[in-house]
């Protein structure tokens, strides 16, 4: 009987010693958990991706294993989304003749462009520049944005052959998106492409962002053979590859934007 | 250090920016320093917007603008990939008037805070 009852109260000091433990493990993990950096520390690895990621533009010629471009669609469908709702879907193209019959597409729209709306052709005051300006004023309501300056040069360098659309990289991975997506389905795509252009840029790829990739949505037969079917539709791509030189050698600078700093009851403007 | 180009938008406030003349819409400035450009050619091999050339004998070749160089967005890729670091955007890309860029400051490298 004896025997019984000590028994019984060793287990329940043990209870005790065992819940005593883990209360102290616990707060262990609490305290290594949250560890501020100090102030001017060294980059670490995903801010250094970031500050030396640049647009490529001329890529070699070798082609990126398969499984690098697998390694980095799964960062993307790993991005964060409205609602989690993941309203995208990706179409990888490593064909040549694939990639070829694209930008020919977008050569053709292009050229088509400088032909009907680009009224620098034609000295100011002239007929044909005012009938051209109609053109142009006209899609560009319709297109809000669209014919900014610098994408302008960029049509016209790609009508007239300086400047290719998917700039030749082995690889391009056309971002689809769901129209039917929670709140701003356009903002998740954003999210999901940087997550890949980063993953990409930590392994030593290049990539560059493709917007003119929106131009093949005006070929439903081509949208048809690259497997693009509603309610998805081509929203974004990206150019994959290795970069020709050393791009990611210094982090460049960039414009400083205004912050408005609310603390303590104060408004500060900082730069 | 030589000034390859500057170029200032000069449009009343409340004129709207015409297209046609990217001087009123763009405002850069690229400068090459010509005593460290060794003329390897990277920054007109990556320039998005096809403004950069080489020039000069062939045993001194340096990297300048294409005459009137317009369509610089300042990306700085040029810079980025230059091992001398003869080439660099030091302003950015900016509108002129009605479109003047507001809340915005100069360029600066990355700061560590
Ligand atoms: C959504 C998006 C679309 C873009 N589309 C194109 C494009 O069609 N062609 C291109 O050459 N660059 C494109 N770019 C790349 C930008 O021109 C580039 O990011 C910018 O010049 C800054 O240079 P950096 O990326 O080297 O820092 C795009 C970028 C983004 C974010
Ligand atoms: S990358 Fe630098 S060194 Fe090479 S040509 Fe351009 S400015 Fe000159
Ligand atoms: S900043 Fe960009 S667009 Fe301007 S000259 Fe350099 S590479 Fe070309």
């Amino acid at each position: 009987m004896d025997d019984i009852v000590s028994n019984h109260d060793l287990e329940e000091l043990e209870c005790e010693l065992d819940a005593a433990a883990a209360k102290e493990s616990r707060k262990a993990r609490r305290r290594t958990a949250i560890q501020d950096i100090e102030p001017g520390a060294e980059w670490n690895d995903v801010e250094h991706a970031i500050l030396t990621r640049r647009s490529i533009r001329k890529f070699k010629g070798r082609q990126v294993p398969a499984h690098m471009i697998r390694r980095i669609l799964e960062m993307g469908r790993f991005a964060p989304s409205q609602g989690n709702n993941q309203p995208w879907s990706f179409v990888v193209i490593r064909d040549k003749a694939m990639i070829a019959e694209m930008e020919q597409y977008c050569v053709a729209v292009c050229k088509n462009m400088t032909a009907t709306i680009d009224y620098t052709n034609y000295p100011p005051g002239s007929e044909q520049r005012a009938a051209i300006m109609e053109n142009t004023q006209k899609l560009n309501r319709d297109n809000p944005n669209s014919f900014h300056p610098v994408p302008m040069t960029a049509i016209k360098s790609i009508a007239n052959g300086r400047f290719a659309v998917f700039h030749r990289a082995p690889t391009v991975i056309l971002i689809l998106m769901d129209k039917r997506g929670v709140g701003v389905p356009e903002v998740d795509i954003g999210v999901v492409g940087t997550n890949i252009v980063l993953a990409a840029q930590s392994l030593g790829l290049g990539t560059c962002w493709i917007g003119f990739s929106k131009l093949l949505s005006s070929n439903p037969a081509l949208v048809e053979k690259l497997g693009v079917q509603a309610p998805f539709e081509i929203a974004e791509a990206i150019s994959v590859g290795y970069p020709i030189g050393n791009p990611t050698q210094q982090a460049i600078s960039r414009q400083t934007h205004q912050i408005v700093w609310w603390e303590d009851g104060n408004k500060e403007i900082l730069y | 250090m030589s000034d390859a180009t500057v170029r200032k938008a000069s449009v009343p406030p409340d004129h709207l920016p015409i297209w046609d003349d990217p001087c009123e819409a763009i405002y850069h400035r690229v400068t090459i320093d010509l005593d460290k450009c060794d003329g390897c050619k990277l920054c007109v091999v990556v320039c998005p917007a096809n403004i950069l050339e080489l020039f000069g004998p062939k045993e001194n070749l340096k990297a300048r603008l294409k005459g009137d160089a317009n369509g610089c967005m300042s990306c700085n890729n040029c810079y980025a990939v230059c091992a001398s670091q003869g080439i660099m955007a030091t302003e950015p890309y900016d509108f002129a008037g009605f479109y003047e860029q507001k809340q915005i400051s100069e360029f600066m490298f990355p700061r560590k805070f």
